[in-house]
């Protein structure tokens, strides 16, 4: 596929490129989000998703390629990234602190005066109640990703980079983050999520970019993507037509992107 | 970014534990000695010998019984924390999208590991002094066949060789700091930097390995113990620079460490 990259996109991809010893993790991948979109990232295992997310937050070097986000080039420890709200390769905190000391290590990591902005609805999103002010050594999963999510969230965050951010949480919880997120979008944010829930994502996304054996297979507006080929009747069932190997890449869907990000 | 360290290491139980088993030493050790308040202890000589002499007799003795691996061993186990706790949680990968830069983030760790040095050196020191005032009080320090020493001198021979000491054991808080950043888990770079110091000393103690051990900085770590002898104390000067430069090196290391290594890799 040509190289869609707006320049106006909050996110753009132009051309990423990144190989672990002999496995191409991620192989000339080029994409563009725009404001208020909400772009699912998909792919099975190993497609090179996280890759993919950790050279767009600054984790890892590409090996060629550019990752931008609101047009300025990513590094580890760009400025940027106070703009960015981030779960990647799952929640990480300081055990033996509290979750509301976590947060606020992480929020003071960055030189910012306590309490961030939107400290109230993400917290209210993790509905950890009283068990906020416990140790995160005690939490389950699902406590220690709600709490990941509050800490990507309560920043207010212009753009979203979002690893699997359902994982662990329940039926109501999802839906307490669906909602969350098309809210955020709606105000002006950018969403990129990977997720292998595809009913899920079919209900939250605006946007797709699919992803096989470090390539890009397909990419555009959701619908666009699902009318392409009328034998898909859902998500998955486009999904897996894609990265069997059977879907053959087209360019049509990438003329959403530019629309967005106009 | 310091604050951040400081709050996540130096608050936690295992720290407080390590710098409480640090100063347990000299109290322990000070118990023991009681019975035998301004008088020497047995048939020991040098500092041991006059630890019950006075408050700050006490103190130099305590650091000259933990100085040579109690003190490194707790060292150690701060410094390599500093380095890779962050890192064995999960947790720098946060701190760099937060954001947070490499620079920022070393010259945080540094200063922390400079301060948890001091910290776990002035436990020592104030355990020493806080218990020898007690049990022995405060008189003019005792030197066992030489002539006492002054309080004003004491207390700046005492002074030199705390600085010193602190020199020496920043030395060896790099070393497991560089361990820390460069080894995979925070355990062990713990067990290299404890085995380099029990390697090293076990070396230090070979008099036919003498070529080998003026290389390591643990052979001078003892050289402050001459400020309290009859004459001029030597291997000062060279025993810094061998701590500072050791300091210079592994900062070097540590810094093209952090930024050469992909922190997703």
């Amino acid at each position: 596929m040509s190289a869609p990259a707006a320049p106006t996109a909050t996110i753009r991809v132009d051309g990423l490129s990144k190989r672990y010893g002999r496995q191409q993790a991620v192989d000339r991948l080029t994409f563009a989000a725009g404001t208020g979109q909400i772009c699912a990232l998909l792919g099975p295992n190993g497609a090179g998703k996280t890759s993919t997310m950790r050279m767009l937050v600054g984790l890892s070097t590409p090996d060629s390629g550019t990752a931008h986000i609101a047009g300025e080039p990513v590094s580890l420890g760009a400025a940027v990234l106070r703009r960015v709200g981030v779960l990647i390769d799952g929640p990480a905190f300081v055990p033996h602190l509290n979750g509301t000391d976590n947060l606020k290590l992480l929020w003071a990591a960055a030189r910012r005066t306590w309490p961030p902005p939107g400290l109230r609805d993400a917290l209210d999103l993790a509905g950890l109640g009283a068990a906020i002010d416990r140790k995160v050594k005690g939490y389950s999963m699902g406590m220690k990703q709600r709490l990941m999510l509050a800490q990507a969230l309560m920043r207010l965050p212009d753009v979203l980079i979002l690893d699997e951010p359902a994982n662990g949480l329940d039926p109501a919880e999802i839906r307490a983050l669906r909602e969350h997120l098309a809210a955020l979008a709606k105000a002006g944010a950018t969403v990129l999520i990977s997720s292998h829930q595809l009913a899920e994502v079919q209900q939250v996304a605006t946007h797709i970019v699919v992803m096989n054996r470090g390539r890009r297979v397909s990419s555009g507006p959701l619908a666009d993507v699902l009318a392409a080929n009328p034998a898909h009747r859902s998500l998955e069932d486009a999904y897996l037509a894609m990265t069997d190997g059977r879907h053959q890449p087209t360019d049509a869907m990438t003329e959403g992107h530019r629309d967005a990000a106009r | 970014m310091l604050r951040v360290e400081l709050t996540t290491q130096l608050m936690r139980l295992r720290t407080l534990i390590a710098l409480g088993f640090l100063a347990a030493v000299p109290v322990l050790a000070g118990l023991s000695f009681a019975p035998e308040a301004g008088h020497r202890n047995g048939t020991q000589t040098g500092l041991f010998g006059a630890s019950p002499y006075s408050a700050l007799n006490h103190t130099m003795a305590s650091l000259e019984f933990i100085g040579p691996l109690l003190l490194p061993v707790i060292v150690c186990l701060l410094a390599t924390v500093i380095a890779s706790a962050d890192r064995d949680w999960g947790l720098l990968r946060y701190l760099y999208v937060a954001p947070v830069t490499r620079a920022r983030l070393l010259t945080a760790k540094l200063a922390a590991v400079a301060i948890a040095t001091a910290l776990a050196l002035g436990c020592v020191l104030a355990a020493g002094f806080v218990t020898g005032l007690a049990l022995f009080g405060w008189h003019p320090f005792h030197r066992i066949g030489s002539p006492n020493l002054s309080t004003g001198d004491a207390i700046a021979r005492a002074l030199a060789a705390s600085g010193y000491t602190l020199l020496c054991m920043l030395s060896i808080a790099a070393i497991a700091f560089t361990l820390g950043v460069l080894l995979p888990r925070g355990a062990e770079a713990l067990a290299a930097a404890v085995a380099f110091v029990v390697a090293a000393s076990i070396l230090n103690g070979q008099s036919a390995l003498h070529a080998v051990a003026v290389a390591l900085p643990v052979h001078y770590w003892q050289n402050w113990v001459g400020l309290f002898e009859p004459g001029p104390a030597g291997g000062l000067g060279t025993g810094a620079l061998v701590q500072l430069a050791t300091v210079a090196l592994c900062t070097a290391v540590s810094l093209a460490v952090l930024h050469r290594r992909d922190p997703a890799a």
